[in-house]
This record gives C-alpha cells, structure tokens and sequence, in this order.
C-alpha cells in the first residue's frame, strides 16, 4: 500500500508541473512520466494481488472527519486498478497528439493535470473503503470528467453538455449519499465493513439499499434511463476524454455495484432479475440508438450504454446463481461481466481514439458527410474496423470471449427448468439481438466513413494520426487480438476477482471447480479463430496463386445503366438504418427537416435532414418545463407578502408532521 | 465407421451446396413448366468464374477484395461444428453454435463492408436490407438453440440434433424448431419469400445486389459461401426431421439425412415456386414468425421438462 501512496504523491505532483510548467510540450510530458511512474508503483502491488488473490486491509490515521481511512485491497480493487491507470496514461499520451493542433494558442496545462487527477481518484475509489473520503474520490472524478469535458469551453453547446453531465452525476451523487445514510442510520459507522454487516442481514431496507445503489451506480455507468447525459457530453468532449469517460471512469459504477455485491453476500432472487430486466432493457434500448446517430462520437456514447447492459446482465446472472446455489452460473455470469469490462476499455477507447482521429483529419464527425477515408486515413480506418468487429462481439477478437461465457450462463442446464429457465432463454436471445443490431451499426459507422467515395467534395482529409495517437491506437488493438486469440491467458488474470464471487456461495464454494468451467467453456473461441484464421490465411495464398501477373483492370463502379452517378448517391448513414429505425419506431423518434423541390423548375436550396433525438432526454426536458409552469402557476396563487409565504411554508412543515407522527412517530 | 463420417461430412459441406442449389432451381423450373438448368451448373458457373480475371472498380479498398474470402473462409470454419448428418460433427465442443452463429456474423459483416466499398448506391441498399433482416434473425435463432438444448440437455451443436419423435410435446418442438429453422435458412441463405435470388431488378434484391461489384475469383467465393450456408441450414432442419433411429447405424441416419437434406431443398424450391416475395416492409413479420415458432416450441419443452423435474 505504500507504494499507492507514493504514486498518489508522484500524480499530484505531476499535476502541480503541468500547472506549473511554461511550455505546453513539457506539461504534456510532466503527466506522461507522473503517470507512467505511478502506473508501475501500482501495478507492482495490484498485479502480485491479482494473481496470487490476497487480500489487504489497512488504515490510514487522519484526522476530521475522518480519522482513520479503510483501506482494502483486493483482487477486485486490483483488477480496477490494474488496467484504469495504463488506459489513462494512454489516453495521455492519445491526448499528446491530439490537443497538439492547440499547443501554440491555448494553455493544455489543466486538461494534463486533469488527467492525472482522475488517475489519483480511481487510487481513492478502487482502494478506500469509508464512505466519505470513497465519495470524495468519487466526487473528484466527475468534476476532473466536467472540467475535462468542456475543454472548448467559449462553445455554448459544449457549455452545455458539460453542465448537463455535471447535474445528472450530481444527481447520481446525491442518490449514492442517500445510500450511504440510509446504511449509516443502521451501522453507526462509515465503513464499508460496518455497511456489510447491515447488507448481510435480510431486511426490507437492504431490498430500499440495493434500489438505491442501483440507481446511483446507474447514473454513473449511464444504464438507460439515467443515460441522457452520456451522448451530449461524449460527442462534445475531446476524443481521449470521451474514450477515458466511457471506458475507464464510468466504470467506476460497475465497481461499486460489484464492490456492493461481495459486501451483501447472498442476494436475493428478485435483484438478479431486476438487474438482468433492467440492463436487458438498457442493451437493447441504448444499441438501437446507436444505428440511427449521425454523430459518429455519440453512437459510440449510445454504444457504451449498450455494453454496460451487457455487464449488468452478466452481474444479474451472478446473482441469479448465488440466489439458487448454482456455481456455474455464479461462475459464468461474474468472469463473463468482469471481462467483459476490461474488453469494452479496449475496443472503446480504440474506437472513440479512431473517432477522433477522423475529427483531426477532416475537422468532422458527421457520417453523413464523410466517406472514402479509408485511402486517406488507413491506420485510422483498420483501427477502427477492428474495434467495430470486437465491439458486436465476433469472433476471433476479445469481444466473442466474454459474450460467450454468458450465453452459456444464460443456456446453462443448472438453470432451474420452468419459467425461469424460459425467461433466461429470452435473454440470451435479447442478447443475440443486441450483437446482431451492434453488428449494423458498426458496419454503418464503418461503412458510411471510411468506405465508398468521399460524400462532400468540400471535406479535406489531412494526414493520417499523428505517432503518439497511433501508438495508443495500437496499445488497444493489440488487448482486442490478444484477449480474442488467448483467452486461457486473460481468464487467468481475472480469475482471483471472479473467484470472489464464488466464495460468496455457502460453504465458500469451489474456486478450483469454477475456473475449469470457465477455462473449458472457452474452447471453442480458440477452434473458431484457429480455424477461420488459418482457413482465411490459405484462402488468401490460393487467391494470391489464380491471380495472374498483370494487375486486375480497374473501371467505375456498376451503376446497373446509370451512367451520371455522383457520390451524394450514395447510401448515406440515415438510409443505411431507415428500415431497422422504422421497425424501433416507438422509441427511435427521427426529427425532420425537409423542404422539398416543387414545380417543374425548382429553385435552388431544397433540403432534406435528419437528426435522431433522445425520446427519454425530450421527454425530461418537456416534464422539466411542466414543473416550472406548474412551480409558477402555484406562486402566482401565493401572495407576494412574506408573512403569508412563511404562513405557507409553516403549514406544509406542521403537515409533514402531522403525517409523519400519524405513521408511529418520528424515529 | 468414424472415419467414413467425417469423410461423408466434409463431402456434405463442401459438394452438397452445388447440387442442393441444382435442385431448388429444377424444382422451380419444372413447376412453372420448364426443363431448367442442369443440377451441376452451379459447378460450371463456379469453374468458369476462378478462370475470370476480376475487375475492381476505381473507388474499392482492400476490404472489397479480403471481404468475400473472409465469407468463405467463416462459413468453411463453422463446417466444423455443424449437424449435417443428424448427431455428428467433426469437432462438437460445448456452447460451439454460439460460435457457429457468431462466425456467420463475421461473414455477414465482410460481405456488407464490401458491398459498402464499391460505393453504389445499389449495394449500399442490399447491405442495409441484409443488416436489418440479420439483426432481427438472431433471436429466432438463438431461442430455437436455447429451447433444443433445454429438451437434450445437450451443450454442442450436434447434441442439440437429438429431439426425436417420442410423444406429441416433442413432436411440438421439432416442428416449431424446424419452422424457425427454415425461415432462418431463407433470411439467412436470401430466399423466397425474403429474398428472389432470380429477380432481375437491383431495386428489390437484397444478397445478389450487395454482390453486383464483385467478379471472377471474388464473386465464386460469394456464391459459394451462400450455397454453403443454405446447404447448412437444410441440413440442420433435415438433422431435426430425421426419423431413422440409431440402432441403423450411424452411416444409415447419414444417409438418410442427406437424402432429406435434398427433400428440404426441394420443399425450398416449391415454397419458390408457389410463393411471391414478400414486400420489403413485411420481411420483419414474417421474420416474427419464426420467432414466435420457436417460442412455440420453447413453451412445449418447459411444459416436457417441467413434467420430467
């Protein structure tokens, strides 16, 4: 532990060099070295924790208000830190490359040592484990995330999507708290260890408990419907910041609602349904937006909401399995969501690193106008292929693995047979939809930008990424294959966190057993990619041999008679998911703006465009806008006088009173 | 005995697609009154196109040309976990149909990037069609897998085959299973009534549309794959149908389920040809179809299991 808090120290004086260093190159590289340095501190403790599974707890003296600091680490804390302090310093160094453009004008300073404060919260979340300084932490995270957010701040709409973002995690914020008293009332105590003793006992409150820090860890994760403040802040933040946001910081409520978990122990069977309704909703939900965006940095925002569903229905599984004592389920449904966290880091940030690489090049994040990049960007464009490819779980790349461990949680036979085994064959079916919709939307992403010819002649590609995005690219890629080719590998690393799950079942469960499971299931995604693989590589020798010795004639594309094509022809990205948003019409609400060409000569300046809007977002908003009619219409019934407003107020307290004294008194 | 098996499943995999796709096209033709192609062209059309030199259009990337080896190669590898001759396959492994259907996933998705590639409108509405009828075609699919490993108790692909005929709940499952099985082949495999792999106008096509860009070498992989997809999914329903018990011997059920493997091409062919393809905006119906079939089916293996346990 010490050398966590030496890294601690080593990122805070990083931040106070990019603060207080003259040349914006220099600050860059104050936070790269602070955080490669705190980077190997902590790995030399998570990794050893990780692997061999031990468990530390210490305490740190203080003094008010809280004097001595829980301190825990475990294989899960380990696995948290393990890959969230290299993904921040990747996205550092992404970030390098990317805020270059502005080195000359504008101070990077701040966003570096933002960057090495969100490192410094996730060594407070991911270790501590007394509630006020676990929601200082957590607190600093989403205001580091705000500030890093609005880095164009003099833009009134990013100004915006920040402060939309820094409410809903407040609202988040306010909701954990509550949980935190709600837990606190009952214990006495601020300690995680305390909390447990609470969660442990069946009572009403704990089910209240459970609600509660769904909801807060919801918020932060960005489960639909607690989404809305996910796509505006994803597309209005710099790319590194997007990719940390969705793949490294928002993981943070997974964390908690794992973290949770070990403290309640066995859980009951209604909360493994709950999760798994309420993350198959948020799955299905958030992936159909994410066909219908023209914005390519919030389909990407939709895209994590839709992952993060995936998690919870892995977590749901879990709890499934501990509810009914089945290992296997326990087994499957915790290894597949925890890897499936680790891999939805990967192929994220790669894409959203892709996504602004797109952005530096033509200044544009608009399918609708981009297209043929593929010649101009390469690194780019296979970057990116290669994150849509893992991200719609296919094999051989790392997403496959984790989506199958849970369709063979949800298809298990130690599934009670009767409604429940029905109800968890529909999921792994709502599962299949999900792939399958995340398949179109990422040919689409793809397809639309990189593929085809250019739609806008006005769009200039500039040069491909620069050295630092491409490496940070390349870090990515490379977690995607390797994941994808060795999962024995991968499974072995996170086995000690899954295995803490096991234990929760009574008797403390066989962990041995478990991993077997877990290692065998993974068979055939070693076969398939063994065998597409070498299929494809022998393919490609015969092709290379019929292939004769004067290159393939090149001619214009089949325009079936049409001789006058032009690249608008072209299926842009609204056509491209017409037919599939048409089917989801009921929650896909596309906005129109059309004015079409009429009479035989028309004038020039006919339009037709397409946005499609967040219906939960429209319909916040709208309500937001009743309540402040409704909060006007009631004042205007009150008197301006202030007597007769406090007159008004004093009744409302004697009637809260009064209902308060009639339930059996105040506690 | 094993040996032979392999043998005849390799021999299924690779050969079978030409002359399943022989007969549904002579089924066709003789319904509707004419001689029609010989059984084999489809071996013809495929020699003469590896001989072809390839024309590639000015604006295609190397994923219009890695794309149709990345189908072929996918549909090869998932022939190793694949039913086609009822119980067997070369290398059952548990949860492999996960692995099957994700594998035609990656096929899918290379054959619409190349489409999207050659940046025709044409194929970029082929594509668009294929992803949408794709993403609705899992669930059925997956529910139809989920409900035969509930009443097997089997976790690989070619257990999944052991249903029988044993009392009228089963008979149930089969047929609802085999329903959604066939609308599956016929999304997948882009058939009447979701697809009219004859019709000569680009507007309502959907899988030959996509391929339009494509020629010599490329384009007999394309047809191929999609010959071998069709040929697997024929197989899976036959695999579900075939009545002859194991006390035949395993050569014996082999045999027979080729046999019913060309009966289910047949019966593809006389849907064909009795059938018109349906509207664009009905395929997400008939899609429904097999979904609530399967669903069917899922419903009368709970009501079997739940009598068992």
């Amino acid at each position: 532990m010490t050398q966590v808090l030496i890294a601690a120290g080593v990122l805070i004086a990083g931040a106070a060099l990019a603060l207080l260093l003259r040349n914006n190159v220099h600050r860059a590289w104050a936070a790269l070295a602070s955080q490669a340095v705190a980077t190997v501190l902590v790995e030399s403790v998570a990794v050893p924790t990780l692997l061999e599974g031990t468990d530390w707890r210490g305490t740190l003296r203080w003094s008010y208000p809280a004097e001595a600091i829980a301190a825990h680490l475990d294989p899960l804390s380990a696995f948290f830190l393990s890959w969230s302090l290299p993904m921040t310093l990747l996205g550092t160094l992404y970030a390098l490359g990317y805020l270059r453009p502005y080195f000359k004008t504008r101070n990077a300073g701040p966003q570096f040592a933002l960057l090495n404060i969100t490192s410094l919260s996730f060594l407070l979340i991911y270790t501590i484990e007394t509630a006020t300084v676990f929601l200082l932490g957590w607190e600093i995270a989403a205001v580091a995330a705000w500030l890093l957010v609005i880095w164009d701040y003099p833009n009134q709409k990013i100004r915006f999507a920040g402060f939309n973002y820094l409410v809903s995690t407040h609202v988040g914020f306010f909701v954990l708290v509550a949980a935190f008293m709600l837990m606190h009332a009952h214990t006495g105590s601020m300690d995680f260890e305390a909390f447990a003793q609470f969660l442990r006992a069946p009572s009403p409150l704990r089910g209240v408990t459970f609600v509660t820090l769904v909801v807060a860890f919801g918020l932060k994760s960005a489960f639909f419907p607690f989404h809305t403040w996910l796509p505006r802040a994803h597309s209005a933040a710099p790319a590194h910041v997007s990719a940390l946001m969705s793949g490294v910081i928002h993981k943070a409520g997974l964390f908690g609602l794992l973290r949770f978990t070990l403290l309640m122990g066995q859980p009951e069977e209604w909360m493994g349904w709950a999760l798994i309704a309420f993350s198959a909703h948020s799955a299905v939900i958030a992936v159909a937006y994410t066909t219908a965006q023209r914005d390519l940095k919030r389909l990407l925002g939709y895209s994590s909401t839709e992952n993060v569903g995936i998690v919870g229905m892995g977590i749901g599984l879990g709890y499934l399995g501990l509810a009914w004592h089945r290992p296997a389920l326990v087994a499957l449904g915790f290894t597949g969501a925890i890897l499936h966290i680790v891999n939805h880091a990967f192929f994220k940030c790669l894409l959203f690193y892709a996504a602004g690489s797109v952005y530096r090049a033509t200044h544009l994040i608009d399918l609708e106008r981009l297209g043929g990049l593929a010649r101009k960007v390469p690194w780019t464009a296979a970057f990116f292929l290669l994150g849509g490819a893992a991200i719609s779980g296919l094999p051989p790349f790392n997403g496959f693995v984790s989506e199958l461990l849970l369709y063979a949680g949800f298809l298990n036979g130690g599934v009670p047979a009767g409604v429940e085994r029905i109800a968890l064959i529909i999921a792994a079916a709502v599962l299949a939809l999900v792939g399958g919709i995340s398949m179109l939307a990422m040919t689409r992403a793809f397809g639309v930008t990189f593929l085809g010819a250019p739609r806008d002649a006005s769009v200039h590609a500039e040069a491909d990424s620069s050295k630092s995005m491409r490496a940070a690219m390349a870090v990515c890629a490379l977690g995607v294959v390797l994941v994808g080719l060795m999962p024995a590998a991968a499974l072995r690393v996170i086995g000690p966190a899954a295995a803490l799950f096991t234990r929760l079942l009574p008797g403390g469960g066989d962990v041995g057993a478990a991993n077997a499971l877990v290692a065998s299931t993974v068979t055939p995604v070693n076969v398939a990619a063994g065998l597409f693989l070498g299929l494809l590589g022998a393919l490609l020798l015969v092709r290379r041999m019929l292939a004769g010795s004067q290159p393939a004639p090149r001619h214009v594309t089949w325009g079936c008679g049409y001789t006058a094509v032009s690249p608008r022809m072209q299926y842009s990205g609204t056509s491209f998911s017409l037919q599939f948003v048409g089917v989801f019409e009921a929650v896909l609400k596309l906005l129109k703006r059309v004015k079409l060409p009429q009479g035989p000569f028309p004038a020039k300046g006919s339009h037709l465009n397409t946005t499609c809007v967040d219906s939960v977002e429209q319909k916040m908003f709208e309500s937001l806008g009743h309540s402040e009619n409704l909060a006007r219409r009631i004042a205007s019934l009150v008197s301006a006088e202030p007597t007769a407003s406090f007159a008004v107020g004093l009744l409302a307290l004697a009637a809260i009173a009064a209902v308060a004294l009639a339930r059996g008194g105040l506690p | 005995m094993t040996v032979a098996l392999y043998v005849l499943h390799l021999g299924a995999l690779l050969l079978l697609p030409i002359l399943v796709i022989g007969v549904i096209n002579r089924t066709r033709a003789i319904w509707a009154g004419r001689r029609g192609p010989p059984l084999l062209q489809t071996w013809f059309d495929l020699r003469r196109l590896l001989r072809k030199q390839p024309v590639y259009s000015e604006v295609t990337t190397s994923v219009f040309r890695v794309g149709p080896l990345v189908v072929l190669a996918s549909a090869l590898a998932s022939g190793a976990f694949v039913p086609m001759l009822r119980d067997f396959a070369p290398w059952p492994l548990g949860f492999d149909f996960v692995a099957v259907a994700y594998l035609w996933g990656l096929g899918r998705m290379a054959m619409m990037l190349a489409a999207l590639d050659a940046g025709s409108s044409f194929e970029g509405m082929g594509a668009s069609r294929e992803a949408t009828y794709g993403a609705l075609v899992e669930p059925a699919l997956f529910l139809a897998l989920g409900t035969l490993a509930l009443v097997t108790g089997g976790t690989s692909f070619s257990q999944l085959m052991n249903v029988g005929f044993g009392d009228p709940a089963r008979a149930v499952i089969v047929i609802g299973c085999a329903v959604a099985l066939l609308i599956v082949l016929q999304a997948e495999a882009a058939r009447v009534p979701v697809d009219d792999p004859a019709t000569h106008l680009e507007l309502t096509m959907i899988h030959e549309v996509m391929i339009l860009d494509h020629s010599g070498p490329e384009l007999a992989a394309l047809q191929y794959s999609a010959a071998m997809k069709l040929t697997v999914c024929a197989a899976l329903v036959a695999s579900l149908l075939n009545p002859v018990p194991a006390q035949f011997g395993a050569v014996a059920v082999a045999g027979a389920n080729l046999a019913l493997t060309l009966v289910v091409a047949i019966v593809v062919g006389l849907i064909e040809g009795l059938v018109a393809r349906l509207k664009l905006s009905a395929i997400p119906q008939y899609l429904t179809v097999a979904v609530v079939a399967a669903f069917v089916a899922l419903l009368a293996a709970t009501w079997l299991r739940g009598g068992a346990a």
